[in-house]
């Protein structure tokens, strides 16, 4: 998950990295109520987004009245970055900037451990960074303040680092991480992100409202879906991944891999998806009708793609039943493929045949005989 | 002799009395694999398909003398303590299957084992699978569906997706062809056994004429291919098929499918391909592509 620039300094600070003062303004908010009581006349104003480059894209509003941060506050309500839904505006005292450096740690498919980055050339995005301004501090992550022991001049480095193992983070990062004309170290923006997978440590990562990355706060059916794969048993397969997009195809289905190949199938027949959803790692039944359900709830559906591969140990006819029970409930009356393989796949299919008979559902059925991506083709072809 | 396993290696799984680690034992034993035990704290004594259950590792050790590989079947909470204790025991080859851990937690595991020159494969790996000789995991299923799917022969495999390590191996075998290895490495961030790593495993190995390989968008491991061909460490042919064209229209950032998966630029599934056509990698277009590709290289040093 990652975190809002707010959420990440919230952060830093219990960490005793030095933060500007600010405040974060809400929809609604008056901000002009929020400008006075700061009670200093220069302040930014930050557009809160997940990702995307705030500068560039006009996310960044410096003020020094009422009326400007009034204005500013309204236009970046009103306004994407980069793609991104702004959800609030953090304002914060505007400082006499002497130096701009760059910090993060995150991890290196390399040595697959933790890599500090730092540079003396910050406030520019580490894309655009020469190769030479940047060094690369490998760290060990089994150790703790030793493993910074040759680099404990570099400012916020240690509890930075202590930081990112407690907060069990795959990134943290202060860009630009800047020294005052007074001299003091000060981070001017927080980057974060959470590893989702220690949830079971931090019991306050409840407490995050609901995101998405894709522009736009996260539908009903988004927020619905996350829930299947909470409490006790979330680790007994997955069924808790949808993720809303604008087409009218509906799309189940199982296996990360096999997923993303297919998406790229359905797409390259001209299709295009209503939704990306996966479930894999053998999930109960119960877990699949109820992201079945979510998928088949939305509205102007204009087909449905069950595919899965060959399974290795997903029990194909357990699954099918989640989706049987959910086409049960729906009737769809749009075409329907599916595409399955593996233990008890007769059975499963059996179960698709029997319930698109009673339905009286347009559904062609396919196993392994036939590719996945070829039964894109299929549902092109029922659709048309 | 598969690159990971031969006729006879000795297999302990941790966590056995599970839900998920008896279905691996039974699944590993039905298809000829040695499974000398496993392991359950306070659960020694038992048995779980009629093999003994220990205590602990070091148990299991000292009653059955070495052993070749754990196998690690528990909740992702209890993963690093069982990766841990098999380290410590010096068992050369670690399986983990456990999905959803921590990356700290695998940083920290993976660092451990690379001191004691052990290998890891996985998290979020289902296992491998040399076709007539054995397997860790449960990849391919029930044996006879993995007896429809897998036959020996000259194809090795490596997927980043355990569902499409099965799937390939049944185009592979449509094909006409057979199997040498078929590994699962897992779709995490870090994986302890990557695309190199295996393919300098294939290069050295006689059963091997080609390799085929599902990779996807996110992570750099595919991009470490292009180096290994560069410095002649593999020279057999390749084909590879890399998913997740469409997630380069998606915001920075977003993870889809595994969570190595992640939408990063310059690192999508084209800039992957073009590296690799680059050092003469066949690229497919399409997953059951790779078959065709590589069956006339294998066909031609039969």
């Amino acid at each position: 998950m990652n975190l809002y620039e707010f959420e990440g300094k919230n952060i830093f600070s219990q960490y005793g990295i030095t933060i500007p003062k600010g405040s974060v303004i809400r929809r609604g908010d008056d901000s002009g109520a929020v400008y006075r009581a700061l009670a200093t006349e220069k302040v930014v104003m930050k557009a809160q987004v997940l990702s995307g480059k705030r500068g560039k894209n006009n996310g960044i509003r410096f003020c020094d009245s009422v009326q400007e941060v009034r204005a500013a506050a309204d236009a970046l309500f009103h306004t994407t970055i980069g793609g991104q839904y702004v959800i609030a505006i953090r304002i914060e005292e505007c400082l006499p900037i002497a130096e701009e450096h760059y910090l993060s740690i995150t991890y290196d498919t390399g040595t697959k451990q933790p890599v500090l980055l730092y540079s003396v050339h910050g406030g520019i995005d580490i894309e655009e960074m020469p190769a030479h301004a940047l060094r690369r501090y490998p760290l060990d992550v089994r150790k703790g303040k030793e493993a910074l022991k040759d680099i404990s001049d570099i400012p916020f480095a240690r509890e930075l680092w202590k930081c990112f193992l407690d907060e069990d983070a795959r990134l943290v990062e202060i860009n630009p991480l800047v020294k005052t004309v007074q001299g003091t170290w000060v981070a001017v923006d927080a980057k974060i992100a959470l590893d989702d997978d220690a949830f079971f440590r931090h019991e306050s990562w409840k407490d995050f409202a609901p995101r998405t990355m894709l522009g736009r706060p996260p539908t009903e059916r988004e927020i619905a879906v996350q829930e299947i794969d909470k409490g006790e048993e979330y680790y007994r397969g997955t069924a808790g991944k949808y993720m809303e997009m604008d087409g009218d195809i509906a799309m189940l289905f199982s296996g990360g891999g096999a997923s993303i190949a297919n998406m790229d199938a359905l797409i390259g027949v001209g299709l295009r998806p209503a939704n990306y959803t996966e479930y894999s790692g053998n999930p109960p039944r119960e877990k699949v009708h109820k992201l079945a359900a979510i998928v088949l709830s939305k509205p102007n559906l204009r087909g449905l793609w069950i595919v899965g591969g060959v399974a290795n140990f997903t029990d194909v006819e357990a699954t099918l039943q989640g989706i049987v029970d959910a086409l049960d409930e729906v009737k769809p009356r749009y075409p329907i493929v599916v595409r399955r393989a593996g233990p008890h796949e007769k059975e499963g299919m059996e179960a698709m045949r029997a319930c698109a008979e009673r339905n009286n559902l347009q559904m062609k059925l396919f196993g392994k005989e036939i590719p996945m991506s070829a039964t894109a083709k299929v549902l092109a072809e029922m659709v048309h | 002799m598969g690159i990971l396993i031969a006729k006879g290696s000795t297999v302990l799984v941790q966590g056995i009395t599970g839900k998920e680690g008896q279905k691996a034992a039974a699944a590993m034993c039905a298809y000829g694999t040695n499974v000398i035990g496993g392991v359950r704290p306070g659960k020694g004594g038992e048995a779980v398909e009629g093999k003994p259950v220990f205590n602990s590792v070091r148990e299991a050790v000292e009653r059955c003398g070495a052993i070749d590989v754990s196998a690690i079947y528990v909740p992702p909470f209890a993963a690093k303590e069982a990766i841990l204790e098999a380290i410590d025991n010096n068992i050369p080859q670690i399986s983990v299957i456990v999905e959803r851990m921590p990356i700290r937690d695998v940083a920290y595991c993976l660092a451990a084992a690379q001191e004691k020159n052990i290998r890891i494969i996985g998290p979020s790996s289902l296992g491998y699978i040399s076709p007539g000789v054995g397997r860790v995991g449960v990849v391919g299923g029930p044996k006879e569906l993995a007896d429809e799917i897998f036959t020996p022969g000259g194809v090795g495999i490596i997927s980043r997706s355990g569902g499409m390590t099965n799937e390939l191996s049944w185009q592979v075998r449509r094909a006409g062809l057979g199997q040498s290895t078929a590994v699962h490495i897992g779709g995490d961030l870090l994986v302890g056994t990557s695309y190199a790593d295996l393919l300098r495993l294939f290069e050295h190995d006689a059963q091997t004429k080609g390799v085929i390989i599902f990779g996807e968008h996110g992570g750099s491991y595919e991009f470490a291919i292009v180096d290994l061909i560069k410095n002649g460490e593999y020279t057999k042919p390749l084909a590879i098929y890399i998913g997740g064209k469409f997630a380069s229209a998606l915001p920075e950032g977003v993870t889809i499918g595994h969570a190595g998966a992640i939408v990063e630029r310059g690192r999508g599934a084209a800039e992957k391909e073009s590296a690799l056509a680059g050092v003469g990698v066949m690229i497919a277009d399409r997953y059951e592509v790779l078959a065709d590709l590589i069956k006339p290289h294998i066909l031609l040093r039969l």
